[in-house]
């Protein structure tokens, strides 16, 4: 049961880290590339960097699939954003299927509704 | 019109400064940017963001240490994101000029907090009632200062899920961490070990940040271009932070960020008046 119990807790670590780190070089990749093809370093505001109402899956599928087609400054730093927002619903997801593993319904139930209200608002607002 | 660089060099100040005193970056970033003419709103968006890479950093090697508390964290996080979501919708809808000053009313917080000193590193002896033995809600951490395996019991979880509720609504409304009204939720009412609460409060953080910034996301206020060199930069001056921590001196560091959280309350509470 302790054992378990670090190994979850090791595993927690490594997501958060990893994804924080491969975020980080990401938007830094972005940011370079922006800087190179753009000739500018002027924040804009203008709704090509923004997500336009799509929803986090969405919007999410839309620069995947954008990508085949060439790296743009725009996606890569999308890109970024979206590995940074699914390293924490990760670890909740990872954490659920520990508690799952452990049987322990209390916490199973306590995670799953974290992660469902969590699904919810990135779904929709 | 702000650029890149300014934001990313503001960053790495505010990140640097937060993790030296113990505040997050977000509470006086937040007003550098309305500074630097970026819209309010725009601003806690990015910040919300920026929070997720800030806490998930630094909770990746508590978690590994053992001493954030897991489980308490799993059970508090169900309150912190419905707290969250609630407070990004709010700012997504109301004005501007509300804001400037729920925002003033934090600092003023943060200030009164940063002022009293840290209590004594005491455990406190806890009863516990029945829904903190039915969640288990306890552990064990290793202390390096005392060289020995400290345990802990909690205690009052439902009592602590209500404040950590208000603590999200906060959090997701300006687009902060919101750290110290969370550690003294665990303190004063769940009766965490200090050590504890601490970590335990930046691992919450993360999660309550993800609720806060999908809200934001969807709604359009995340520009990435300014949350980008945010991140970078926040990320940067808190690891940086990190490192030299043991080095200066505390007392004048107080002093230099009691100073900015003033110069940003005024700020802000002549932005609500001028807006």
């Amino acid at each position: 049961m302790k054992r378990e119990v670090n190994d979850l807790e090791t595993v927690i670590g490594f997501i958060l880290l990893g994804g924080v780190v491969v975020s980080l070089v990401v938007e830094g990749l972005g940011l370079l590339d922006y800087v190179i093809t753009l000739g500018s370093l002027n924040i804009v505001f203008s709704p090509e960097w923004q997500t336009g109402g799509k929803d986090f899956f969405v919007y999410t599928w839309s620069v995947l699939a954008s990508l085949p087609r060439g790296v743009t400054p725009v996606s890569l730093i999308g890109l970024g954003v979206i590995l940074l927002m699914i390293t924490p619903y990760l670890r909740v997801l990872a954490s659920l299927i520990y508690f799952g593993v452990e049987k322990n319904l209390k916490y199973v139930l306590i995670t799953a509704f974290v992660l469902v209200v969590l699904t919810a608002s990135l779904l929709a607002y | 019109m702000v650029d890149v660089l300014t934001v990313l060099l503001a960053s790495v100040a505010a990140g640097l400064l937060g993790s030296l005193v113990g505040l997050g970056g977000g509470v006086v970033m937040i007003p550098i940017l309305v500074l630097l003419g970026v819209p309010v709103k725009y601003a806690i968006a990015a910040s919300m963001v920026t929070i997720i890479a800030t806490s998930s950093g630094s909770a990746a090697s508590y978690v590994r240490d053992k001493i954030a508390n897991i489980r308490a964290g799993m059970f508090l996080e169900m309150f912190t994101i419905v707290g969250a979501i609630l407070g990004a919708s709010i700012t997504s809808l109301i004005a501007e000029k509300v804001l400037y000053f729920v925002f003033a009313g934090i600092l003023l917080t943060s200030f009164f907090a940063l002022r009293s000193r840290p209590p004594p590193e005491t455990l406190p002896v806890v009863e516990q009632d029945r829904l903190a033995k039915a969640l288990r809600l306890g552990g064990s951490y290793y202390d390096k200062s005392l060289g020995r395996e400290v345990s802990y019991k909690m205690t009052r979880p439902l009592a602590g899920g209500i404040g950590m509720f208000v603590a999200g609504i906060a959090a997701g409304m300006l687009g902060i961490g919101a750290g110290a009204f969370k550690v003294s939720v665990h303190e004063l009412i769940l009766k965490m070990p200090p050590k504890v609460s601490t970590t335990t409060s930046n691992f919450i953080i993360g999660i309550t940040a993800l609720a806060g910034a999908s809200v934001y996301f969807v709604s359009g206020l995340v520009y990435f271009d300014l949350a980008a060199p945010m991140l970078i930069g926040t990320t940067l001056g808190a690891v940086l932070g990190g490192r030299i921590l043991n080095r200066i001196a505390s007392s004048s560091l107080r002093a230099l960020f009691l100073v900015v959280l003033l110069l940003v309350l005024l700020e802000m509470v002549y932005k609500g008046f001028t807006v």
